[in-house]
């Protein structure tokens, strides 16, 4: 599953992965906006911005064949928009689209897969998030893998009762059997949210999550904060200097 | 439908980003006093309900499934400030962990469907929902949500200028019905269900609630017509300017506004790209400043 991999991938051990979360945050940004605002020599630009992460991805001990497929999941979805630009006669808008979303999914995803999520969205929160919602992200995040694996024990005591996909002609009675089978889970994912919040009071939840380490700006931080955001926006004057 | 990096034109997703993000900190701040910070965990599991509602499928016509959105049906049980809560934190996890959704782009994908589409979806459900039409009013909520949804993103995609031609226009509106009516169809069935399950698990509408969600309702329609305007609008080529050509709004706009951001270029920082750039970032800065002020705890 996508997200194992990645949470295997962010606990690892290299100089990215050490970094301060919110220097990485401020890193990806002004990367996306880069990239995002670019309109000459975008092939250049986005050739020498590949490059770009696929070192950090190295220094970062990341499969770099792996990142790369993963980082392909935009790569549908813009090939459909890509196509129909290039069938309103507008061929170079189309590239554009498939090149910044794959570069844009790429830096969003070395960023995800050298920080664990409860440190990311702990530094989200110093950006101004509120932490009511990053505590419901949280909370979603971990609740995601058992609730979903109570979907696929229903999918599959389903199909064992014959409800497989070549069966699903317009069938009236299995379209309300599913609407039942979500109804359920719905109520028992009611009733588990009931459960967790009354072991958390039992064990004096104060209504926030404590954090075990406190967050330090070090040296390495403020020099990769300097790096990270100024080595795009050299690159873009350079390339663009160039033309 | 979510939007990636790099398919909204930098005017499109700032404004966006500037428009979406601090809402979504003011309903958050709404659903904070609701809901108290205990239920949070509430709030986490239903989201990773929609997240495995996913994988039950649907039939719809011959050999083809459909799932769950969810909006609607997070609004008719745990109320719309709530269920908007849950979606903007979807959508969060979705660009972050599955790449599902652009960083940028999450302001849009925010409006479109956590706010927007979760209020919407909420109106017929609101509006009739303890009358005779009940049932109907589900399946409005369900369908009205993603056909608002979808239609913003493709307003938004349009305006950002990706050109497409009237057949594939017209393809994409066939396929937005269609899905919306199965979400429609989706939701009042889940819905039936659950009633049959708990008959208090749909939130009762309660007449002193009423009055708060009336101006919201209001300024829903407002939205959902808008909607429209700018679907209509933007099957004009480079929809955004030529609108702006027709009424007459570029001439004026110039003298009338001489804002620090105008026309999206941070003028301090000269003309060209990195004027664009800096107002970007001026424009993301300017949205966590506000989430900050809104998020304050009282």
């Amino acid at each position: 599953m996508h997200h194992v991999t990645l949470d295997q991938w962010s606990r690892g051990v290299s100089g990215l992965h050490q970094r301060d979360p919110r220097v990485k945050i401020a890193a990806v940004l002004v990367f996306l906006v880069v990239l995002a605002t670019a309109h000459r020599m975008l092939p250049w630009l986005c050739l020498a911005l590949f490059a770009v992460l696929c070192t950090v991805t190295l220094a970062a001990r990341i499969p770099l064949a792996g990142a790369l497929t993963r980082a392909g999941v935009v790569l549908p979805f813009s090939a459909v928009f890509a196509a129909v630009s290039w069938l309103a006669g507008d061929p170079q808008r189309g590239a554009a689209l498939l090149m910044k979303s794959y570069l844009s999914a790429f830096a969003v995803l070395l960023l995800v897969s050298t920080t664990p999520l409860p440190l990311l969205l702990r530094g989200f929160e110093m950006t101004g998030a509120p932490r009511f919602l990053l505590m419901v992200a949280q909370f979603l995040y971990r609740y995601l893998f058992v609730i979903s694996e109570e979907a696929q024990h229903m999918r599959k005591a389903a199909w064992s009762r014959g409800a497989t996909a070549a069966g699903l002609a317009g069938n009236a009675q299995r379209f309300r059997a599913a609407a039942g089978a979500l109804a359920v889970l719905f109520a028992r994912s009611y009733a588990r949210a009931g459960d967790i919040h009354r072991a958390m009071l039992s064990r004096s939840f104060p209504g926030y999550f404590r954090p075990l380490v406190e967050l330090h700006l070090h040296r390495e931080d403020v020099a990769f904060l300097f790096g990270g955001v100024l080595t795009p926006i050299v690159l873009r004057v350079l390339i663009e200097g160039a033309s | 439908m979510h939007i990636p990096d790099g398919f909204l034109s930098t005017p499109v997703w700032a404004a966006l980003d500037v428009v979406g993000i601090p809402t979504a900190g003011y309903i958050v701040r709404v659903a904070q006093r609701e809901f108290e910070d205990s239920k949070v965990p509430l709030l986490g599991v239903m989201g990773a309900f929609v997240f495995a509602a996913q994988m039950i499928n649907f039939p719809v016509g011959v050999g083809t499934s459909g799932h769950l959105v969810g909006g609607a049906l997070l609004a008719c049980t745990l109320g719309p400030a709530a269920a908007s809560v849950v979606m903007t934190a979807i959508l969060a996890i979705q660009a972050l962990v599955f790449q599902d959704g652009g960083i940028l782009a999450l302001g849009a994908n925010v409006f479109n469907m956590a706010i927007v589409g979760v209020f919407a979806g909420y109106l017929p459900y609101y509006l009739w929902g303890r009358g005779r039409a009940r049932r109907a009013s589900i399946f409005a909520a369900g369908a009205l949500s993603v056909a608002v949804s979808a239609l913003l993103a493709m307003a938004e995609l349009l305006l950002s200028g990706v050109h497409m031609p009237a057949s594939i226009l017209g393809v994409s509106l066939g396929l937005f019905a269609v899905s919306a009516l199965i979400e429609g169809a989706i939701t009042m069935a889940v819905i039936g269900a659950l009633e049959a399950i708990q008959p208090n698990f749909p939130r009762p509408l309660a007449a002193a609630r009423a009055r708060n969600y009336a101006v919201g309702a209001l300024a829903l329609a407002a939205l959902v017509l808008a909607a429209g305007g700018v679907v209509a609008a933007s099957t004009a080529p480079d929809g955004i300017e030529r609108l702006a050509l027709d009424t007459g709004i570029a001439q004026h706009a110039r003298t009338w506004i001489a804002s620090p951001l105008k026309d999206y270029q941070a003028g301090f920082l000269g003309a060209g790209w990195p004027a664009q750039a800096g107002a970007g970032v001026l424009g993301i800065a300017m949205a966590g400043g506000l989430c900050v002020l809104i998020g304050r705890k009282r």
